[in-house]
């Protein structure tokens, strides 16, 4: 796992390491040996890199670094490679929610022709003591709701269908 | 590991709803601790001051380390027994920290009934010792009991896991090398007169401290005997004749400053080493979790919602996300340590179970402990799913939990019936420590379920004799079988009869499992080992 992080809005895969006598920062660009020491003041340290010396002020947060050098202040976001790598490989959402097991409608709240949003709850149903909200598994309208409330149906019975995004 | 990017919308009504209702809830639950560890009749609190006396939890302050914390078990064990006149069980227990050290502590409360042992009370100790068996935690024993409550003897005395378990856990602690203290602060008759003696180390205290296998009553009409409670078995004699008693102490505060010392000579075992990373907060507020819990426990809810409050960063490493998905199964670390997680998102089928059974095995193979959290209504049933071997995947689930040999810690969330609370690992299957939330209902089935095949055998049976029923009195035998299950399965009913460890405000639930897991790390972990998986 590399580590990415995000400078000015522009991506950078870095990776510290330690060749036994300092730590060597490997870059896209190169290996650059360096140092970096706290001076005691609240995020205080002296960077030493590529034969200069540089006092820097560092402050961690969830998501970014940031550094305080020259007068400037850096945002180092930092990028988890697995989320960043993944890409948009959710594949393509289904029409059809099919039910996950047997059951009752207990409620319905969309109707053929709504135009839903994705994750919007469009019937409740309840099997096993338990009611599940089915959402929609994409932006789309319905084309059809087979159920009302109070019917029951059996294991993979189409439960909502969204008209096909085809053509 | 990836941050669990939360859904919740703080705004949204369904979430204020359900934290108005949790909060409620929570209102009288901490109402309720508060009055079971501090509220007394005044004749109680007279009579312990009449005696010289501290009451249990001032010894408590006197015994533990300051600033740090006490992991208090079944705080109202006993609340639905004896017209609750007896809070707590009249005892305290839990984990604590002793001169830096992980302690079990077993403490009678002697402003209750002066600390008899009552049959919750007796349970109560045997799960605490059960504890410091299992995670090989040395135990602090504070003394200060009127003995077995006679007119419940057989509830107290003569089975496996009653009074004597007491006594026999003590052997077997100081047989696997566990060190064990008592401050006797009161009297410790007959069997009581055992839990000082058994221990390694034992402090009196001068005045207020006696051990005696009879009192001066009993010796007078054995023997014809006429001797004072000092003279008997008080701490002069005990520490300078007998050799019984370690060391006299001149007060209450004396005592406990030698006990701490003492505590303080023990060799420590090194902890076992697990998978660790800097602690880290969770990102996402505890308190959140009171909007999340709905407040219709039919009501499906995400438990990766959940999770986001209670481990370290809100980070969750995600096993098999699009695979068996009512089942989730993941690391993520709780105070820095590492943990695999086990929770329901839904019933289990075939699928969830033979991936919570598989996810299990990694963890045992990694000596990983595991985490669950049960919301479980039960594995699926019907022709389909027995078709496809239900109940030999279940059993493969229950193979791969009660064969784990990493510690396990459950916290029943919401729903526990059936099947799936032994699957999710209920109390029968030796989680180090097991929690409910007040809201959460355990039983073999829902109320209602439970109400309607009830009704439904005594309505048939009457149809049988001929008797045609109306609506009305079909409602009369329903109702009150309805009401009675629906206590029956609170959560205040569980933790009355210790079916748990404590219920826990949901807030304090990543707390309660980072002391537990931190105090399970006393003992080792084996090597993974198995029965046969039905395949």
């Amino acid at each position: 796992m590399r580590r990415i992080f995000q400078i000015d809005g522009d991506e950078t895969e870095c990776w510290l390491s330690h060749d036994g006598s300092g730590m060597i920062l490997n870059t896209p660009d190169g290996a650059i040996p360096c140092r970096l020491d706290p001076t005691g003041l609240p995020g205080g340290h002296e960077l030493r890199a590529k034969g200069r010396v540089q006092d820097v002020r560092l402050a961690v947060g969830p998501d970014a670094t940031f550094v305080h050098m020259n007068g400037r202040t850096y945002a180092i976001g930092r990028v988890d490679p697995s989320e960043r790598l993944a890409g948009n490989d959710s594949g393509a959402a289904d029409d059809r929610i099919v039910a996950p097991m047997p059951g009752v409608v207990v409620s319905v709240n969309a109707k053929p022709g709504d135009h839903v949003k994705e994750g919007q709850p469009l019937l409740v149903i309840e099997s096993m003591k338990l009611e599940t909200s089915l959402t929609a598994p994409r932006d789309g309208v319905i084309a059809e709701m087979p159920f009302a409330a109070g019917d029951s149906f059996g294991l993979k019975a189409t439960l909502a269908l969204l008209a096909s995004e085809e053509d | 590991m990836r941050r669990i990017e939360s859904l919740i919308d703080t705004n949204a009504a369904d979430y204020k709803a359900n934290y108005a209702a949790m909060s409620e809830r929570l209102k009288e639950f901490h109402a309720r601790q508060h009055a079971t560890r501090f509220e007394r009749p005044q004749r109680d609190i007279d009579r312990l001051e009449r005696q010289n006396k501290l009451g249990v939890r001032e010894r408590l302050k006197l015994l533990l380390d300051p600033g740090t914390p006490f992991l208090e078990f079944s705080t109202l064990a006993a609340c639905r027994e004896y017209d609750g006149a007896v809070p707590g069980a009249a005892v305290v227990t839990g984990i604590g920290i002793v001169q830096g050290r992980e302690v079990a502590i077993h403490a009678n409360d002697a402003s209750v009934k002066g600390g008899a042992w009552y049959p919750h009370t007796v349970k109560k100790i045997v799960r605490l010792l059960d504890v410091a068996l299992e995670n090989r935690l040395p135990v602090v024993h504070i003394c200060d009991s009127a003995g077995g409550f006679l007119p419940l003897q057989h509830g107290v005395f003569p089975d496996r896991y009653l009074g004597g378990r007491v006594f026999r856990n003590q052997v077997k602690l100081s047989q696997a090398n566990i060190p064990q203290i008592a401050v006797v602060g009161g009297h410790c008759t007959a069997g009581g007169a055992y839990v000082p003696t058994l221990s390694d180390y034992n402090v009196i205290i001068e005045g207020t401290g006696a051990i005696f296998l009879g009192g001066p009553p009993l010796v007078k009409a054995a023997t014809g005997e006429v001797v004072g409670v000092q003279e008997l078995g008080g701490a002069v004699m005990h520490t300078s004749v007998s050799g019984t008693g370690d060391y006299r102490a001149a007060t209450e505060e004396h005592a406990f400053s030698l006990a701490r010392e003492i505590v303080s000579q023990w060799k420590r075992t090194p902890k076992t080493i697990i998978e660790t990373a800097a602690y880290e907060e969770p990102y996402y507020d505890p308190k959140e979790l009171y909007g999340i819990i709905p407040k219709d426990r039919k009501t499906q809810f995400d438990m990766r919602e959940v999770l986001a409050r209670i481990v370290d960063g809100s980070r969750f490493h995600e096993y098999q996300p699009d695979y068996g998905t009512t089942m989730v199964c993941g690391f993520a670390h709780i105070w820095g340590y590492k943990v695999g997680i086990l929770a329901n998102n839904g019933v289990l089928f075939n699928d969830s179970s033979l991936k919570a059974a598989h996810f299990m095995q990694l963890c045992n193979q990694n000596r990983t402990p595991l985490v669950f959290f049960q919301n479980i209504t039960g594995y699926m049933v019907g022709r389909e799913y027995e078709e496809r071997g239900i109940a030999k995947d279940g059993a493969k689930m229950l193979m791969a939990q009660g064969g784990s040999v990493v510690p396990k810690f459950t916290v029943i969330a919401n729903a526990s019936y059936g099947a799936g609370n032994y699957g999710m690992c209920g109390r029968a299957w030796d989680a180090r420590t097991l929690f409910m939330w007040p809201q959460a209902e355990i039983g073999v089935m829902g109320a209602d379920q439970a109400a309607n095949t009830m009704a439904d055998v005594k309505i048939r049976q009457l149809q049988r004799e001929g008797k045609e029923l109306t609506e009305e009195e079909i409602a009369a035998i329903r109702e009150p079988v309805l009401e009675k299950y629906k206590r029956d399965v609170e959560a205040y009913t569980s933790t009355s009869e210790l079916w748990d460890d404590g219920i826990l405000d949901p807030a304090d639930t990543r707390n309660a499992l980072g002391m537990s897991i931190s105090a399970s790390l006393n003992a080792p972990i084996d090597d993974p080992h198995y029965g046969i998986f039905r395949l």
